[in-house]
């Protein structure tokens, strides 16, 4: 156990080398062999590159909670020229979030495809960047990380092979690679200035200038904020986003959604903490999340394809955490109230990953059962599922218990991350803004809901496949596996958040916790209630003749490409107003 | 007519919609490239008294993009790697479905790989193949002290790996023009290469330290490795998606 200790400072890198092995074996496989023996291989690198840092995980968490942080230089290099690195609470809980969900998501790509050893190996390496990202401590490292992690997802997405898979998969590399262009001219910028690539040595270099960098530390620092913001998909740039995941073959869709777009923002948030700057963005992002959260579920709630409302509830929900991360980050995440932002930030993250990739999930089960993917005619989900042979409807079961979740239904895991976002925010106008999404949360999800159900009395009845494939016992394990962790979420917040609490808290300030000592009081109880019913009523509203109209003009508002980009370039130019603006005035 | 109007409302949106996001940034990148500071000198000057002491190679680039941040030359390579994969992923996906959908009869059971060929073509890509070749090696191998190394000595044996394939006129007899090859020669070195990042972490002197002191391998013989199995991957790798453009259908 000594020995393990010891040489723990090694384990920090396995989240990034493992999952890198096991592509490599994974394609050796492919290169050398056929049938059996080429699947045996492929899962052995699978396992290798899934499970084996998960376990490792728990290796090194005792020492995180003891306090330690693992940092170093890649290669033992000058700090000034190499690599930095910090493997430190943030960063484990990231690997953790990003492991538990690409472990489910690919068992259950074993029975829903794509199958195959290439679609391994690009998985893979896909978890590797994830890690890579949280871990880095160097703004050009970053840069490739995200390049990784960005090329990795193009190639999933279109791996599904349906028509408009590859359109959406190309708008996302046009729409990405314009972005990560703006941010290595970031990265000239504040190399230009101080002639270091580490975070902590640019923010001392800037910090021992006289003005500070001026004008162009500050627009190199929106850059970079900018390319990130549009990776996490937050109000402005979150076009590209929708057709992405709605496209992508289920398991990647569970993936690209339930961590994707949380890891570069949990990235940022190591340079937003050491810049001066950081504050003032933090504060601008913070207002997008909130004004995201409740734009994104009023498109959410017009959709059709089932796939693209859980898609736009992504950014909606990533709203959420944006606005409370934004805020922890305004406030300085070192003082109480930042941790309790931040660590609600997180919590809520870890439970989106897990409920939104089981919806994900068991709607693609369905969808595919039943070749019908409109949230309007498709009914009848649960007897479908039956007859494709699943005697314990675990899929239904599994739907239900997420898509409580997302509502925030006692006592799932929502209901615990959204009331400690609410605690952390209250008295602000965010906690408005919040709960008026979250009405619009259960109305939609009362609409997605009734796919599973018989269809109403004036319902069309619609056709479905004559024999549905059967519902392979991987993916059953896999919804069920985060289905389970749903409700365990809810019902061990407590530690979990402790554990989330003390990862966060750097600066050694004990007693955090950022679930509501009231959590099932009768004021929250009713408060729920009051959502929930209120958001059955929106769900009337919305299907009575004129709502449906205004929904149709939602949904069909012009989108372009051209749109992503002046959005883009629109919001860049406004990050970088507002920080020249906080800082000289 | 109705649409034609529609038309000219959207097309002047788009010009406003155009204009409104080069102003912006424009408006962004002007300040960051019109900055006139002093430019940074501590990297310039730490690699020219330490670089070639500290990593062995007489190419500063060299130690800089596998001494001093290797780390992210993996990542580089990686994302090489992907992108091969993607590529063949579409070129299998629109042979098998698209060009049958496109009337593309070549496909139907035509044979692809005499198209558009002459005897001027082969015999010249043919003899100049090897030689090619051996100068990619050269690049790939002395890219620590001369100018080149992995990536462009990789690219360089792709083009003899191309220039070969295509002189040898369809007929396969050239081992090296094998999709299937390629792969495993792209496979395997990829393996390698991540071994040789992990070397450090089972000897115990940290991730992508090298392993190599003077004793009895010189440090340098650290970046020869890396850059040699750079060489072979990117050359197998682009060499593979080039087959595959030429027509090789068994993917």
């Amino acid at each position: 156990m000594q020995n393990i200790l010891i040489h723990s400072a090694e384990f920090v890198f396995a989240p990034v080398l493992l999952p890198l092995l096991g592509a490599a074996i994974v394609f050796c496989a492919k290169a050398f062999s056929r049938g059996r023996i080429a699947k045996t291989i492929e899962y052995t690198g699978a396992a290798i590159g899934l499970l084996l840092p998960w376990l490792m995980l728990f290796i090194i968490l005792p020492n995180l909670l003891g306090g330690s942080v693992y940092e170093g230089t890649i290669g033992g290099w000058d700090k000034n020229l190499g690599i930095l690195y910090k493997f430190d609470g943030l960063a484990w809980l990231v690997n953790f979030l990003g492991f538990s969900v690409a472990m489910a998501a690919w068992f259950y790509s074993l029975g829903a495809g794509p199958r195959g050893p290439k679609f391994t190996a690009i998985f893979l390496i896909q978890t590797a960047a994830l890690s890579a990202t949280i871990m880095t401590a160097d703004l050009f490292n970053l840069f490739v990380c995200l390049e990784v992690l960005g090329i990795s997802s193009y190639v999933l997405v279109c791996s599904s092979e349906k028509p408009g898979a590859f359109l959406a998969s190309f708008s996302y590399l046009m729409v990405s690679a314009a972005a990560m262009i703006f941010f290595l001219v970031g990265i000239y910028g504040l190399y230009r200035l101080t002639g270091k690539l580490s975070y902590e040595g640019i923010a001392e270099a800037l910090a021992a200038m006289d003005n500070g960098g001026g004008i162009t530390a500050l627009i190199s620092l929106a850059l970079i904020i900018a390319a990130v913001a549009l990776r996490v998909a937050v109000m402005p740039l979150y076009g590209w986003l929708p057709d992405a995941h709605a496209m992508a073959p289920h398991a990647v869709s569970a993936v690209l959604s339930g961590v994707l777009i949380k890891t570069p923002l949990f990235a940022l948030s190591r340079i937003l903490i050491i810049f001066p700057a950081g504050s003032d963005a933090g504060q601008l992002m913070g207002v997008s999340g909130g004004l995201t959260a409740l734009i994104a579920v009023i498109i959410a709630l017009s959709q059709k394809d089932v796939k693209k409302l859980l898609a736009y509830h992504s950014v909606s929900q990533i709203g959420y955490i944006v606005c409370a991360w934004g805020a922890a980050l305004h406030i300085g995440v070192e003082t109480p109230a930042g941790l309790v932002l931040m660590t609600a930030a997180f919590l809520h993250a870890l439970y989106h990953a897990l409920f939104k990739g089981t919806l994900f999930l068991t709607v693609g089960t369905l969808i595919d059962r039943a070749g019908n993917r409109s949230v309007y005619e498709l009914r009848r989900g649960a007897g479908i599922l039956k007859k494709s042979g699943e005697k314990i409807p675990v899929t239904f079961i599994s739907f239900m218990l997420a898509a409580m979740a997302i509502a925030a239904i006692p006592p799932l895991n929502g209901y615990v991350s959204k009331n400690a976002l609410s605690y952390a925010l209250k008295g602000r106008w965010e906690y408005v803004v919040l709960t008026l999404a979250s009405v619009g949360t259960v109305a939609s999800f009362i609409k997605l809901s009734l796919i599973f159900f018989p269809p109403g009395k004036n319902h069309n009845a619609i056709a479905f496949l004559e024999n549905p494939q059967k519902v392979h016992p991987a993916m059953k394990a896999a919804e069920l596996f985060l289905a389970i962790l749903c409700l365990a979420g809810g019902l061990f917040s407590p530690y979990i958040s402790k554990i989330a609490g003390s990862l966060l808290n750097q600066s050694g300030t004990v007693g955090i916790n950022s679930i509501p000592p009231d959590l099932y009081s009768g004021g929250n109880l009713q408060k729920t209630l009051i959502i929930t019913l209120s958001g059955a009523a929106v769900y009337l509203l919305c299907s009575t003749k004129q709502g449906k109209a205004v929904l149709k003009r939602i949904r069909e508002r012009p989108r372009s490409f051209s749109g992503l980009f002046t959005s883009f370039a629109l919001g860049l130019a406004g990050m970088a107003a507002w920080l020249i603006y906080r800082t000289f005035n | 007519m109705a649409d034609r109007m529609k038309n000219n409302k959207i097309s002047i949106f788009y010009k406003l919609q155009i204009f409104l996001a080069f102003a912006a940034v424009a408006a962004v990148l002007l300040p960051v490239f019109l900055n006139d500071s002093h430019w940074p000198v501590f990297a310039r000057d730490y690699l020219e008294a330490n670089g070639e002491e500290q990593t062995g190679a007489a190419n500063i680039v060299s130690s800089i993009y596998l001494g001093y941040r290797a780390y992210d030359t993996l990542g580089e390579t990686i994302v090489l790697l992907v992108a091969v994969s993607g590529t063949i992923g579409i070129i299998s996906f629109t042979g098998k479905n698209l060009a049958t959908g496109y009337n593309e009869d070549d496909f139907e059971g035509g044979n692809r790989k005499n198209r558009k060929r002459t005897v001027l073509m082969e015999v010249v890509t043919g003899k100049l193949g090897p030689v090619i070749l051996i100068f990619g090696l050269y690049v790939m191998l002395f890219g620590h002290m001369s100018p080149g190394g992995g990536f462009q000595g990789g690219v360089v044996i792709a083009s003899g790996i191309i220039f070969i394939s295509l002189g040898t006129g369809g007929s396969e007899n050239n081992i090296l023009s094998h999709s299937g090859v390629l792969a495993k020669i792209e496979a395997v070195s990829f393996l390698l290469l991540v071994l040789a990042s992990a070397i450090g972490l089972i000897t115990g002197i940290g991730f992508f330290a090298n392993p190599f002191n003077g004793n009895p391998i010189p440090p340098v013989g650290y970046i020869i490795l890396l850059n040699a199995m750079i060489g072979l991957k990117v050359g197998a790798g682009i060499a593979y998606m080039s087959v595959a453009m030429l027509g090789d259908t068994d993917l």
